[in-house]
């Protein structure tokens, strides 16, 4: 019974028009969370006590340097589906991720420079987790440039799959570095289990940017993600209808 | 106005931020919308050839 | 297991045999990643300063990024001979766990490679103005960070195995995981070569090492079936 629903997700045709209805779903209340979100944040949220309106930027590089450790795990997780039991659309779903993982990888740590310079002094220290987030940077464009070697694309799928597994160790270590060593970076402000140390009018653009931006990501993969699992579609019935100009 | 901008001094680290990230934002939809384009065409280029060969 | 198959610890120990009798066939193979190794190394003293004080100070760094160049080069021939006259197709078909076999491969590749950089690595710091003492030390980090280096090293080799000009793919690859090699064995060689106790980043360099032999072979097996397919 439970793995009805996961076969249906296998089938291409199925994802295919699911990802094709909720794109507009997601994209539309990402956008309204978004712009919510930023004039919230900008506008209404006071300035802080040290910070002044400098603190304004964790609004960005929060929310990015979230999305930049979510959507490798679920990238890796779709890599490990697709390779354990070599199901293409879990294949197609990692390579969707992985650009846009990349390019919000960069955000993170640009938005974290321009953040660092008027907090530390410094647009960039080697503290654990900024070097940390950089190499998961090297980990995207690697896994990006090994895919992009492979003529065939079955090949490049598996092989970009073990490399992806193989990151995830990178995950964790960004995350907790800033509990396992001395590191510049600030520790959590924000808890599942304990108390926030954030002001709650500060904390509440705060959330509905990061659920705003990952609303953002599903639409986009979604998009990404019907693209590739029509380039490992070959001569499948169902894609005449839906190509039809 | 002008007081908005300014973000108490912070201006030239706030507004580079929220730029950057709305070019990724923006970058990143045409990316995909560019992708799937591709992709159809691709398939549909697939397809006629396949239907003009018996 | 099937009747009459080998039991894996021997058959690992059977293709370190081999991979040494061949290696020693051909010596010079072994000798390319040593002499980068010297080359790099002598390249600071000529760019940054001769000052041994100044060298001393970065000593560490520079042994472990020439170090970790010299491993990324000679990683391109762990797997190469055996991928190109097909050895490496009959250790996939032969029924024998892959992850032992490449286990002893990769076992049998830090002893030609690692182990010579480790024995070699005290010599170019002495010409960085490392004091005599600190060897022991430094070829003890050495051995330990190369032999993590050569397991890791082993995944980005087997996924780049058909791969044009794959030397270079295969070190982008490796060099996020290696990092954190880099990170502890300088670390743990510069408490060495000030004369300190160097046992907490070898404690965590030894963890890396831990990981990276049980869970690599495992990695490895599986891209190499990938590139063989």
């Amino acid at each position: 019974m439970t793995w009805t629903w996961f076969h249906r997700l296998g089938s291409p045709p199925y994802i295919y028009r699911l990802a094709g209805r909720l794109t507009p779903w997601f994209g539309w209340i990402a956008a309204v969370l978004l712009l919510g979100a930023l004039f919230d944040g900008l506008v209404l949220a006071p300035p802080d006590y040290q910070q002044g309106d400098g603190f304004r930027i964790i609004y960005v590089h929060v929310p990015t340097a979230w999305l930049s450790l979510m959507i490798y795990t679920w990238m890796a997780v779709a890599a490990a589906v697709g390779l354990i039991w070599r199901i293409k659309v879990a294949h197609a779903a990692a390579a969707a991720c992985a650009p846009i993982g990349a390019s919000f990888t960069a955000v993170a740590l640009v938005t974290g420079m321009l953040f660092g310079k008027p907090m530390w002094g410094a647009y960039w220290v080697w503290d654990p987790r900024l070097t940390s987030e950089l190499l998961l940077l090297f980990l995207y464009l690697g896994y990006m440039g090994l895919r992009a070697s492979f003529d065939d694309l079955q090949r490049a799928d598996r092989a970009s799959a073990v490399l992806a597994i193989v990151g995830i160790v990178n995950v964790p270590i960004v995350h907790f570095s800033v509990i396992w060593w001395n590191s510049l970076h600030q520790g959590s402000s924000l808890s599942l289990t304990g108390k926030d140390t954030i002001a709650t009018p500060m904390l509440i653009p705060l959330l509905l940017s990061m659920l705003g931006f990952t609303l953002y990501f599903l639409a986009v993969v979604l998009v990404r993600l019907r693209g590739e699992v029509l380039r490992r579609e070959r001569a499948a019935s169902w894609i005449g209808e839906v190509v039809a100009p | 106005m002008s007081h908005f901008f300014a973000m108490g001094g912070y201006a030239r680290y706030l507004w580079p931020s929220y730029g950057v990230t709305l070019l990724a934002v923006v970058a990143n939809i045409i990316w995909a919308r560019g992708l799937l384009r591709r992709a159809k065409t691709e398939a549909r280029r697939r397809l006629d050839m396949q239907g003009e060969s018996p | 297991m099937p009747e009459g198959l080998t039991p894996p610890l021997t058959a690992a120990r059977l293709v370190i045999t081999r991979d040494l009798t061949l290696a020693f066939r051909r010596p010079e193979q072994l000798l390319h990643p040593l002499a980068f190794f010297v080359m790099v190394t002598t390249l600071f003293p000529l760019s940054v300063s001769p000052e041994l004080s100044q060298l001393r100070a970065i000593a560490p760094g520079v042994l472990w990024v020439a170090a970790l160049l010299a491993a990324l080069l000679a990683l391109e021939f762990l797997f190469r001979d055996d991928a190109q006259d097909g050895t490496l197709e009959q250790y996939a078909l032969s029924g024998q766990s892959l992850t032992w076999l490449l286990l002893g491969k990769t076992g049998a590749h830090w002893l030609l490679t690692g182990v010579p950089l480790s024995l070699m690595a005290p010599l170019m710091g002495y010409t960085l103005g490392v004091p005599a003492a600190a060897s022991a030390g430094i070829m003890v980090t050495v051995a330990l960070g190369s032999l993590a280096l050569s397991f890791i090293g082993s995944i980005g080799a087997a996924l780049t195995l058909g791969v044009r000009r794959g030397g270079v793919l295969l070190s982008i690859l490796i060099l996020p995981l290696a990092v954190p090699i880099l990170i502890f064995g300088s670390r743990a060689t510069e408490l060495a070569i000030r004369g300190e106790a160097y046992v907490a980043p070898m404690e965590l360099l030894g963890a890396i090492v831990v990981l990276s032999f049980t869970l690599a072979p495992l990695a490895a097996a599986a891209a190499v079936r990938i590139s063989l397919e």
